[in-house]
């Protein structure tokens, strides 16, 4: 890649600019991190101080009392899972979808495309009366089959995006050398689409992992709530009982963690397989 | 799989009420009473002070009597779970939550009624539930479809007031008119601090004067009388005005913490926990909230909003308590325990160790809210905002009230907006 | 597996461009007919779980959307009541101007932003740390920011005081309740611009580089490259980005939620939107649940999403790209 070496005011601004915001953003991580060793009466008295000695007291809180590490468990269970079938459901859809471009094709892409538009919480009741006449309310598998429903329109439309722009050109060959379809799809075209599939298994893993509305309804055990419905259960104490802001933080940073671990090291993954998978 | 759970269910539900009905009713303490078992939904978390007692009373309640319960320990948004749970048949056989969250399953009839609860002997005591709970507290409540008030029992009561640090100086002498207290915000103005604390964007907290002052200003009860006047007529009483001019009185009086209007909770809160404010309106679980970050001299007292000219002394009130859904399988034994629980070496606990005021008298609030448990008994009681559903508030009074707290509309102008959205929430309430 | 795709981009496009014109005049080739018996095992799947688990819940909903249903009791018919009270309630007016001032205003906001850090991106050094870092607001809870804008914004807070060294004496209010919304727009547009740099970055880095190096040679400013290379080339994935902002704005509703904070209480009414006023509906604090209107509002939003994703649709349609 060769790098322009001209240098406009216009260009030097943009960077600046760039970096600007990429500091912000760093700021702002650096900050709930360093907000969650410190005490709620030291937050409030100067919030952007540094915290004076480490209340690594927060954590223990925070995963313990605060429910933040029995629900760890329950987070990674429900996002791998759900994200793995979302796209292993949508993939070959989407490819379909991209690929026909036949009046039930159409129609068929557009209905998908209008779930995309629909408010979750519209479908909490009718979902919750469904799942509860099956026996599936508070468990994994109901909730499970929830977030893979409510992936399904995003998915297929992304990857229906990113299917569109493989050369069929690769198909054909596949074709001549007399490959069946399936075979086709498996071996040439998801390899080529890797990086649509990795970005969509991210963009619904970030999804489900913080997905809130639907995980407080329908999980009503202690063990199997998620992270984020532990932290607005942490939070909600707050009325009647006041809140432990340096524990909330803690425990934002237990649901930050592994996203930021898992997207700085699967984020140029994804990157390097859409250069690489597609060929330079 | 659903078949036999049913079944087993149904069969747990007959046997419960085999063994209620088998006893004589007089015999309805816990003790010796039949065994069965039911589940209990909790607003609170496991590790949050009213959960440790009522942990600890169930622990009591299941070796006792044999009785087996089942605890979720839900949290706050059991508000959001309960509706849909009873919709579905899956609703707890107990429950527990502020009287306005649970009244939404009452307004829909899906609450038991309590009454046996009220009229059952609390075990060892030789008294009623109904003779330790003061009835004007339940009388508060909404009445139900069959028009009673006996569907929530209550084991935390929540009151309103202006609080303040009573070891301040300043505020040694209690005002006792609503023109002695502009008087003592004035003199408070004159040393440069602020009268009161607020977090501009809170609606409920910063509404209760107003509320209060409706009170004093025309009687109890005008809330909810201008809020079932569908034409909006209620609005006209001159009444009604002189209490809103009193609230622009003090905004225009610059009483207010500076910057109230554009902060966000709870940074007015705490500068009023560190004494940078005379006063914050609040309900009574602000001295929980605040006490870690108070200073170690801080002496939690309250004021109520004091009367503008004689008699309309109310207190607000809101109570935090048992509950039992109409489609409960067991709600037998769910109903033992709340009388189990009234105990007093039970209910005592919520004082002592949860640091709330309980129903009963006989039990001595923590001394952080001795002041709002003497008003609260030595005055009548009212509900907060007169029980007026949520809506209502958030569409006609809290936007109109807004306005004229951050200043920006005058009292006569928030009256005409209050008007005309009445207007417009009964023309779509239907 | 690269090794043998190796030789195919140079020639792809512009086949694929033939093929898919093709296939439009019926063409019945062997991979033609291949794909037409597949598509129904391929499609199938995820059409009858979409069906399960979103249709038909949506189906349930507009037949509520007839009632008066409190979720508990007994459904009462009521006919089209629950749409003339929406269309009589000032409130849902209000959430569908605010709904609609995030699709259009911070639609523009966030895409001229995005693509404004492509063009930057593409051409810097570390774009893929720049990069991930740019998404990472995607990640966090919305309650963060409430709580940040809290003490940034706060009257006595970091923010007026530097306002206050470059002598501005009576800054704005901030966390009054009329910029609450603002505020919650900006937070909008700053996480919103990570997202869809990343999307629309990913289909930039499928552009051939030998395109940017010819306009280059040829003088093209980076303006120029992002107008005449940049914008053709992804508009597949631009396409798909703009119709995935209008379905999530409508969408948009947990910040919102959260961003008045961690209190009890519904956030103010100056600042919902149609999918709070759903939500509002459904989960009433103290009131008896609306679910039948709840239902009503949910259908307009999603009639307001068709309208918007087919007339997008048309304003963004373009002949496929020769190159």
């Amino acid at each position: 890649m060769t790098i322009s070496k001209k240098r406009s005011p216009l260009r030097v601004a943009g960077l600046a600019i760039v970096w600007l915001i990429v500091a912000a953003d760093i700021a702002l991580l650096i900050w709930i991190f360093l907000t969650s060793l410190r005490d709620t009466k030291d937050i409030f008295a100067r919030p952007f101080a540094l915290p004076t000695s480490a209340e690594l007291g927060n954590y223990a809180n925070a995963w313990g009392e605060g429910g933040f590490g029995a629900a760890a468990l329950s987070s990674v269970l429900l996002a791998v899972v759900s994200s793995i079938a979302a796209v292993a459901i949508s993939a070959p859809a989407a490819y379909m979808l991209a690929r026909r471009r036949t009046r039930t094709s159409n129609s068929i892409t557009m209905l998908f495309a209008m779930g995309l538009g629909v408010p979750g919480q519209v479908l909490l009741v009718p979902l919750f009366v469904a799942m509860a006449s099956v026996g599936l309310v508070d468990t994994y598998t109901g909730l499970n089959l929830i977030y893979i429903g409510l992936a399904l329109p995003f998915t297929v439309y992304l990857l229906t995006g990113f299917f569109a722009g493989v050369p069929l050109v690769l198909e054909e060959a596949a074709a001549i050398d007399g490959a069946s379809g399936v075979r086709a799809f498996v071996r040439v075209i998801l390899p080529v689409a890797r990086g649509g599939l990795i970005t969509a298994f991210l963009l619904h893993f970030i999804g489900s992992w913080n997905e809130t509305l639907f995980a407080i309804a329908f999980m009503q055990s202690d063990d199997k709530v998620t992270l984020p419905v532990a932290l607005v259960n942490f939070v909600k104490m707050q009325q009647f009982n006041g809140l432990d802001w340096g524990t909330m933080f803690a425990g934002m940073c237990i649901i930050l963690a592994p996203m930021v671990a898992l997207f700085a090291w699967m984020g140029s993954r994804i990157i390097q397989g859409m250069t690489v998978g597609i060929g330079k | 799989m659903r078949g036999p759970k049913i079944v087993a269910a149904g069969v747990m539900a007959a046997l419960a009420l085999a063994a209620c009905g088998g006893s004589p009713s007089e015999n309805g303490s816990a003790e010796g009473g039949g065994k069965g078992e039911f589940t209990y939904w909790s607003m609170w978390r496991a590790d949050e002070p009213q959960a440790k007692v009522i942990k600890a009373a169930i622990d009591r309640f299941q070796a006792e009597t044999g009785t087996k319960v089942k605890v979720e320990w839900q949290g706050r948004d059991i508000k959001v779970k309960i509706g849909p749970a009873i919709a579905a048949g899956k609703a707890p056989d107990l429950w527990d939550n502020a009287a306005d969250v649970v009244s939404t399953t009452v307004v829909t009839g899906q609450a038991a009624d309590l009454s046996s609860v009220f009229d059952s002997q609390v075990p060892g005591e030789g008294k009623k539930v109904s003779e330790l709970i003061d009835t004007k507290l339940v009388d508060t409540l909404p009445k139900d479809p069959s028009g009673s008030t006996k569907w929530l029992v209550p084991y935390e009561l929540i009151s309103t007031g202006w609080f303040y640090n009573a070891a301040d100086k300043d505020l040694a002498e209690q005002p006792k008119t609503w023109d002695e207290l502009i008087k003592l915000c004035d003199a408070l103005k004159a040393k440069d601090k602020p009268c009161l604390a607020s977090d501009g964007e809170l609606m409920w907290e910063n509404f209760l004067t107003l509320d209060l002052l409706l009170v004093r200003d025309n009687g109890a009860g005008t809330l909810a009388k201008i809020f079932e006047d569908k034409s909006g007529a209620g609005w006209d009483a001159p009444g009604v005005l002189e209490s809103a001019k009193r609230m622009e009185q003090l905004v225009k009086g610059g009483y207010l913490i500076k910057g109230y209007d554009a902060s966000k909770y709870p940074a007015q809160q705490t500068n009023w926990a560190q004494g940078k404010a005379a006063f914050l309106s609040n309900g009574s679980w602000v001295a929980a909230e605040v006490s870690t970050l108070v200073g170690p001299d801080w002496k939690m007292g309250a004021l109520q909003i004091p009367p503008t000219k004689g008699g309309n002394t109310e207190v607000n009130v809101s109570l935090i308590g048992f509950s039992v859904p109409k489609k409960a399988e067991n709600p037998e034994p769910a109903k033992r325990f709340i009388s189990y629980f009234i105990k007093k070496d039970n209910l005592e606990k919520i004082a002592t160790e949860a640091k709330n005021i309980t129903p009963r008298a006989d039990i001595p609030a923590p001394a952080e809210l001795a002041d709002v448990q003497k008003q609260l008994s030595s005055n009548p009681v009212r509900p907060v905002l007169d029980n007026l559903p949520r809506e209502y508030n958030q569409k006609v009074l809290f936007p109109a009230f807004l306005e004229m707290w951050h200043g920006k509309i005058s009292a006569q102008e928030f009256v005409a907006k209050a008007k005309e959205a009445h207007v417009q929430y009964w023309k779509t309430a239907g | 597996m690269t090794a043998t795709l190796t030789p195919a981009p140079e020639k792809a496009p512009r086949r694929a461009r033939a093929s898919s014109g093709a296939s439009r005049r019926r063409d019945s080739g062997p991979l033609e007919r291949q794909q037409s018996r597949l598509f129904w095992p391929f499609v199938a799947p995820a059409l009858l779980v979409y069906g399960l688990l979103f249709l038909a819940p949506i189906a349930y909903a507009a037949w509520t959307s007839l009632y008066r249903w409190d979720g508990m009791g007994e459904m009462e018919w009521q006919g089209l009541k629950n749409y003339w009270i929406l269309w009589n309630d000032p409130n849902f007016a209000s959430s569908i101007v605010n709904t609609l001032k995030i699709l259009v205003i911070g639609g523009v906001i966030t895409f001229l932003c995005s693509f404004l850090l492509t063009l930057v991106l593409r051409e810097m050094r570390a774009k893929l740390f720049a990069r991930s870092v740019l998404f990472f607001p995607n990640l966090v809870n919305a309650m963060v920011f409430g709580a940040v804008a809290g003490f940034l914004f706060s009257p006595d807070g970091p923010v007026n005081a530097v306002l206050g060294w470059v002598g501005v004496e009576t800054p704005p209010k901030w966390l009054g309740t009329d910029n609450v919304f603002t505020l919650i727009m900006a937070t909008l547009i700053w996480t919103a611009t990570g997202y869809y740099t990343t999307i629309i970055m990913a289909a930039v880095d499928q552009i051939p580089p030998y395109l940017y190096e010819a306009a280059e040679l040829e003088g093209a400013s980076a303006w120029q490259r992002l107008r005449h290379v940049t914008i053709p080339l992804a508009w597949d994935v631009i396409t798909v980005c703009a119709v995935l902002w209008t379905v999530s704005s409508v969408k948009v509703f947990e910040l919102i939620l959260l961003f008045g904070g961690s209190n009890a209480a519904e956030p103010p009414m100056q600042t919902w939107t149609t999918a709070v006023y759903v939500y509002a509906s459904v989960f009433p604090t103290g009131s008896v649940p609306k679910l039948g209107l709840a239902s009503a509002a949910a259908l307009v939003s999603l009639v307001m999403v068709g309208l918007f994703t087919v007339l997008l649709r048309r304003l963004m349609r373009r002949d496929p790209i020769r190159y």
